[in-house]
């Protein structure tokens, strides 16, 4: 088994190396990149008949650029290499730990991404617990009181959720209840005077800044794993060993917390190493919805604004946490449940 | 099986990726910097044998100066406060020049850069500002300024000659990676001289008239003691803002969130006659919001002061929110007179049917853009009757434009051989080999809002047989589109500025065709902003003609020449104009009692200029009074009588 | 004869039992039955017009009636305004009429009289309207057809793709596993909107242009499950048995393993349709969806949401989203239930 793992470890490589290569690619193909940007910049008003910003150097000028100044410009954005010539250059700096420079903001890219890290890694991580902490309970309840009201009025509520897609609750929430009743702030992650803050009126700060895009980001993982850990519940309520049990006079208290409990909580920790690139990515569109610096924008902001270094850099170590989290996730499941065995040719996923 | 130890393996080996990325790259120090990329000295101004300004200071200088314009800032002005305002995204560099230097905050960051003459808002003719005099030279093509003795940086060094020498240097410079400065400066500017530590001179290219020299050669100063010049320049001043010499410096920044203007402290400049009673608050407070929704309800709840409502749709349908409802913010709309962004539809020439002249005015017909303009803009907007204007003698205003009208577009489309009409109802031509032309076209445009106003040009057009498809990219992509000549139709609004018209890059023939040499044949220009690839040989003179020439009559005469030809020639449908600046603001943000003046680009701009060349900003200041009373009668619930004001003296 | 088997009854029956999904079912087929004929009621052309003495029925002519057919002028050479006619034939009395739709309002038709308009039964725009004065009600009922008809035609599309694929790499195995394996994990990576972006800058936006892009990224995650189960059905007795006994690979694959991975294909089919809604919506959003005049959900989520003033534009599409998403969702759920029979024992 352990050669299994270690074959999956190298499949990495190759894997790395394509998606790479294929989003670099890309990069180079998409209208609209750095040089164009600034040429429209140079030309164009800004909104409507609104006095643009433009200088009246630059304007009045009415210069064209010679292709010499372009392909300075080019060179400037590292344009000026055949593709393949500077995807290895950027390989190779990637395997020094240089992800490069941010086109945009000329700051290296690692310390763009590690400034969103912590944003994204709270509510990640407290999206986690809570999705787990209401989920459990809530499915060893509903499998208990299986096709009562209870049950299905929970399921229903549970789908609701998982129904709607999360950036919809996002606008729902945000549209009720900041912008029509002012309760909840209307966007960021902090307020503007966080530093003066005490240590409570911080914690405060963050939650109550907090708890609309967690609904909107817990909302639609509820489902999965309550009905995950229902089922799964029901499953061994309705095996042999508790029958027995139950048979032989032990109460169903018991029979549940003891012995079925434990059993059925193997799926659930089968997916949970699919949750490493959860705490990382988050979702963009909640993140933008309401204006909050993570990952997750980042990334969008990326892309559209075609600041290829971070494209780039985000996928390198998106695409791994993910590949690694595919292989830890595996490696749960053999954790929790000795009977599965892998590299037999069987299913690896 | 020892599957434990795997798994901590496998634990590590995550934990160490992690690590590794989180130590590898830690920040690089000043000294790196410094090694990598050694200082370059630029290269002293060279000029043509028998070209650039006197070795010797001429005597003979007639020194002008105005001090006899009316004031425009009001007396009852308060200083200090704090101006909170927003923007839609951190910028992306602290530069004023350079790669990404030209985002939206460069309308906060250029302004506060004084140049050495700028023009009063209401006169138009030039005034003090760095230098106190000037003096044209005898060759007609230089100009010599004298500059304020306190003149001082932010920082406290005093400008000298020495800064606009290097300005033009440092323009020149590779290192700053900026073509068009490059061009501007190498150009434009042929010498620039010291003579003593607060005179200097400069010459231009061509002899041209005054104020048309004024605003080519005032050249603002740039840090000769602040820049270290090297490869590295863009990166290394990415976030180190320059010192400045106007009244405002970047005082704090928070990447991400926010950036704050503070006002210079003993600013030279406070008790200049035009200067005075102007740029009231202490800091201007920049907020980063990344969505216009939310900016909007950032307002609504005083967290901004003011809000830009010259948009139809936020003046008409927007406004209507509790915070207006009972009274609480105040609404302006001022009326100015200031060159025009040339707003149209652009027909690209190259393609096969809009060669045809019949098809490109039948076209100007199909559009209703009075309809547009009554329906989707309120009424608010004008028509623009021309490609440019807003240019005071240089506009051609014997030129109307051609309306919306169905008999007309027929008559044009018929000529052209667009008789049939599909079951569609879209005109079809059959050629003379039988292939068949549609009357389709595609409209290529770069921002989302603009669609409902091409959706009730499409729908209109249809009544004239004609079909046009919405082409919305992103504005970057949409703009390369049609700088690539690939387009049929551009929806677009080029940026205007300075004292004339301009028509060289929008009709020249060098920037619609060049020549292939591998296949012997004229093929399209790309990169360039002629995009209606119009080439016409008496067009190219005249354009030629009008550049070069210095004097104002023939000048005038010439751009109304052009304008009438541009307008023959129908490649361009100019849509609307908007006369007007409209702002909404709390009320404790007080303006004088004649609110702006004629060149006013935006009541609470908070800066020098608007549209570039005209001093008019920065008359608003904050009564911190009036504010608590404000925010106080709103927590009680009070209401007011709503203020709404429309200013018309200067439609 | 096309005969039920007992499975299938017994499946259908438990269906039937589950009272949510079920009549979700039934509401959303006459949904989308009625979207298909939405010109006979949301629509700016008319029913029938009578004009002296002989009818004509614009909405199924097959091409567009001039205005010069109605009298309205000789250069009138675009298609009638039917709701002017209405109004014209009502003041002239000569016993020209016209019946028009219920919501007498096309989906991407503008009324400038009307922008932002909140709900209002004299103007007839039932839900207000929006931008350019354009329809809420009929952006909402053309707008569930497109997104109906996208993410059906999304389902068929991506899983004939994935069930081929994901057959032959569960059945062989192997090499052709481990490619297949290694491109799904590299596809799922790629950033979809610079292909769209890239695509747009090439092909113009349509319909077509954005259910091929979609086609060619969504058709992983069903071959994935078809990979899985076909995984588990090959190692089962009765497909070696049907080897041994000589059969060929086509005959295994298509009449011993297909059929019973069935059960998977069906209970994916709702969360699909729920996908490929949420999906459209979401890239019609933020702006990278269907060619901008379009009516759309997304686009009326955007319009509605950079105008909270006018509260009845994102009231009235996340209402429908909400139930639309709700209800294949339930059906979803009572599929999956009435193919996975668990029956459970109970206690107390």
């Amino acid at each position: 088994m352990t050669s299994y793992f270690i074959r999956r470890f190298l499949l990495i490589v190759p894997t790395f190396l394509g998606v790479t290569i294929l989003v670099f690619m890309l990069t180079r193909l998409v209208p609209g990149g750095p040089v164009e940007r600034l040429l429209q910049e140079a030309a164009l008003a800004g909104a409507d008949g609104a006095a643009s910003f433009t200088s009246d150097v630059v304007s009045s000028g009415g210069s064209t650029l010679s292709n010499d100044q372009l392909d300075q410009l080019k060179a400037y954005y590292g344009f000026d290499k055949p593709p393949l010539v500077s995807y290895f250059h950027w390989l190779g700096n990637v395997f020094t730990g240089d992800l490069g420079k941010s086109t945009r903001y000329g700051d290296p890219v690692w310390d763009i991404i590690r400034s969103r890290l912590p944003i994204s890694i709270f509510y990640g991580i407290t999206t986690l617990i809570l999705t787990y902490g209401v989920c459990i309970p809530l499915g060893i309840v509903k499998a208990i009181k299986h096709r009562t009201v209870f049950d299905n009025v929970s399921s229903a509520l549970v789908f609701l959720g998982y129904a709607i897609p999360s950036y919809v609750v996002a606008i729902a929430l945000l549209t009720s209840f900041a912008f029509w009743i002012d309760w909840f702030p209307l966007s960021g992650f902090v307020s503007d005077n966080f530093d003066d803050l005490s240590l409570i009126g911080k914690g405060l700060d963050i939650l109550y800044h907090a708890v609309l895009p967690l609904i909107a980001y817990v909302a639609g993982s509820f489902a999965f794993t309550t009905m995950l850990m229902k089922n799964s519940l029901m499953d061994n309520l309705a095996a042999d060993y508790v029958r027995t049990a139950i048979a032989k006079g032990l109460n169903f208290r018991s029979a549940v917390f003891d012995h079925a409990l434990r059993n059925s909580l193997i799926p659930i920790a089968t997916s949970f190493g699919n949750n490493i690139t959860l705490i990382i990515t988050g979702s963009f569109l909640i993140e933008k919805i309401f204006n909050i610096d993570g990952f997750g924008l980042l990334g969008f902001e990326s892309l559209v604004e075609r600041d290829y270094p971070v494209v780039m850099g985000i996928l390198v170590i998106s695409s791994l946490l993910f590949m690694i989290g595919n292989i830890l996730s595996d490696v749960c499941v053999a954790v929790v449940d000795p009977r599965v065995k892998f590299g037999a040719g069987g299913s690896n996923q | 099986m020892n599957f434990n130890t795997f798994y901590r393996a496998c634990g590590l080996f995550a934990l160490s990726v992690l690590a590794l990325a989180l130590t590898s790259c830690s920040p690089e120090g000043e000294s790196d910097v410094l090694s990598e990329f050694p200082t370059i000295t630029l290269p002293p101004i060279e000029v043509a044998e028998g070209d650039g300004l006197p070795v010797e200071f001429p005597e003979d200088l007639e020194w002008i100066t105005n001090n006899d314009d009316p004031e425009f800032a009001s007396p009852d002005a308060i200083r200090g406060g704090t101006f909170r305002t927003w923007i839609l995204s951190f910028p992306l560099t602290l530069r004023t020049v350079g790669p990404d230097s030209n985002g939206s905050f460069a309308g906060f960051l250029r302004p506060i850069q004084f140049s050495p003459v700028t023009f009063h808002p209401m006169t138009r003719k030039p005034i003090p500002l760095m230098a106190t005099h000037w003096a044209f030279g005898a060759d007609g093509r230089s100009i010599y300024f004298r500059i304020h003795p306190d003149a001082k940086w932010s920082d406290g060094e005093p400008v000298t000659a020495d800064d606009f020498v290097f300005t033009v240097q440092f323009m020149r410079s590779e290192q700053i990676v900026a073509p068009w400065y490059n061009n501007y400066y190498t150009e434009r500017i042929r010498d620039v001289k010291k003579y003593d530590d607060h005179t200097y001179g400069v010459q231009g290219s061509h002899s041209k008239p005054g104020d048309e020299l004024i605003l080519d050669l005032g050249i603002g100063p740039t840090p000769d003691h602040f820049f270290r010049m090297s490869d590295n320049w863009p990166v290394e001043y990415n976030w180190k803002p320059a010192p400045t010499t106007g009244p405002y410096h970047v005082g704090e920044v928070e990447k991400g969130k926010y950036i704050e203007l503070h006002r210079t402290e003993d600013w030279w400049a406070d008790d200049l006659r035009y200067i005075r009673n102007r740029f009231n608050p202490d800091v201007i407070h920049i907020k980063v919001i990344r969505d216009e929704t939310s900016a909007w309800q950032h307002f609504l709840s005083a967290e901004i002061d003011t809000y830009g409502l010259t948009r139809p749709n936020f003046w008409h349908d927007k406004t209507n929110a509790e915070a207006f409802r009972k009274g609480y913010i105040n609404r302006y709309w001022f009326y100015t007179k200031l060159p025009v962004p040339s707003a149209g539809l652009y027909l690209n020439t190259a393609d096969g049917r809009l060669a045809d002249k019949n098809v490109r005015i039948g076209l100007a017909h199909a559009m209703n853009i009075e309809l547009l303009m009554s329906t989707v803009l309120k009424g608010d907007y004008d028509r623009l009757p021309t490609f440019q204007l807003g240019f005071a003698h240089y506009d051609n205003t014997s030129i109307y434009p051609r309306n919306f009208d169905l008999a007309k577009a027929n008559a044009h489309f018929e000529e052209a051989g667009f008789t049939e009409v599909g079951t569609d109802g879209i005109r079809v031509r059959t050629n003379e080999d039988g292939s068949k032309d549609r009357l389709s076209f595609e409209v290529t445009y770069g921002r989302d809002d603009h669609t409902p106003r091409l959706v009730v040009l499409k729908q209109e057009a249809k009544k004239a047989g004609v079909e046009l498809r919405l082409d919305l990219q992103d504005s970057a992509a949409s703009f390369k589109k049609m700088l690539e000549k690939k387009h049929q139709i551009a929806w677009l609004t080029w940026s205007t500025s300075g004292l004339s018209p301009r028509y060289w890059e929008h009709f020249h023939s060098v920037n619609a065709y060049e020549y292939d040499p591998e296949i012997d044949e004229m093929i399209v220009k790309t990169q360039t902003n002629n995009v209606t690839s119009t080439a016409i040989p008496e067009m190219d003179e005249l354009i030629m003609k009008y550049r070069n020439s210095s004097n104002l009559e023939e000048r005038i005469s010439l751009a109304h020449t052009l304008e009438q030809m541009v307008h023959d020639h129908a490649a361009v449908i100019p849509t609307y104009q908007v006369p007007y600046t409209r702002d909404a603001a709390w009320p404790w943000i007080e303006l004088p009692e004649w609110l702006g003046v004629e060149t006013t680009g935006s009541l609470f701009n908070s800066q020098a200029n608007a549209a570039g060349m005209f001093s008019s900003g920065g008359l608003f200041w904050i009564n911190e009074e009036k504010k608590e009373e404000i925010l106080a009668a709103r927590d009680r619930g009070e209401t007011f009588d709503p203020v709404i004001i429309k200013d018309e003296t200067y439609r | 004869m096309f005969k039920l088997d007992p499975q299938t009854i017994k499946q259908w029956k438990r269906f039937r039992s589950i009272k949510r999904g079920y009549w979700s079912a039934l509401i959303l087929v006459t949904l989308i039955v009625l979207s298909c004929f939405a010109e006979l009621y949301v629509n700016n052309r008319a029913l029938i017009v009578s004009y002296e003495g002989k009818w004509y029925f614009p909405t199924y002519a097959g091409k567009i009636l001039p205005g010069s057919m109605f009298g309205l002028g000789d250069d009138y050479i675009s298609e009638t305004n039917y709701r002017d006619l209405k109004q014209k034939f009502k003041e002239e009395d000569k016993g020209n009429w016209v019946i028009m739709p219920l919501v007498p309002f096309g989906p991407e038709e503008t009324d400038g009289d009307h922008i932002f308009e909140s709900p209002s039964l004299e103007t007839k725009h039932f839900l207000g309207t929006y931008d350019a004065g354009r329809d809420v009600l009929a952006a909402l009922v053309y707008g569930f057809r497109t997104a109906m008809a996208f993410a059906l035609i999304l389902l068929v599309c991506t899983y004939i793709a994935g069930i081929c694929i994901g057959c032959l790499m569960g059945y062989w195995g192997g090499a052709f596993d481990l490619l297949f394996q290694r491109l799904i994990e590299i596809w799922n990576t790629v950033p979809f909107l610079y292909v769209i972006m890239i695509v747009a800058s090439v092909l113009s936006r349509s319909f077509w242009t954005l259910l091929g892009v979609m086609v060619f990224f969504g058709w992983t995650t069903m071959t994935w499950n078809m990979r899985t189960s076909t995984y588990k059905e090959k190692a089962r007795e009765y497909v070696s048995a049907a080897s041994a006994l000589g059969a060929s690979n086509t005959r295994i694959i298509g009449s011993h393993i297909l059929p019973n991975t069935i059960s998977v294909i069906v209970t994916f089919i709702p969360f699909s349709i729920a996908g490929g809604i949420a999906a459209l919506t979401a890239l019609d959003y933020l702006g990278f969806g269907l060619p901008p005049d379009q009516a759309s959900w997304g686009n009326l989520l955007k319009i509605g949401t950079a105008n909270l003033q006018s509260g009845w534009i994102v009231t009235s599409v996340t209402v429908s989203l909400i139930v639309v998403l709700l209800m294949v969702t339930y059906v979803g759920e009572a599929i999956r239930e009435a193919f996975d029979p668990k029956k459970f024992s109970y206690y107390e």
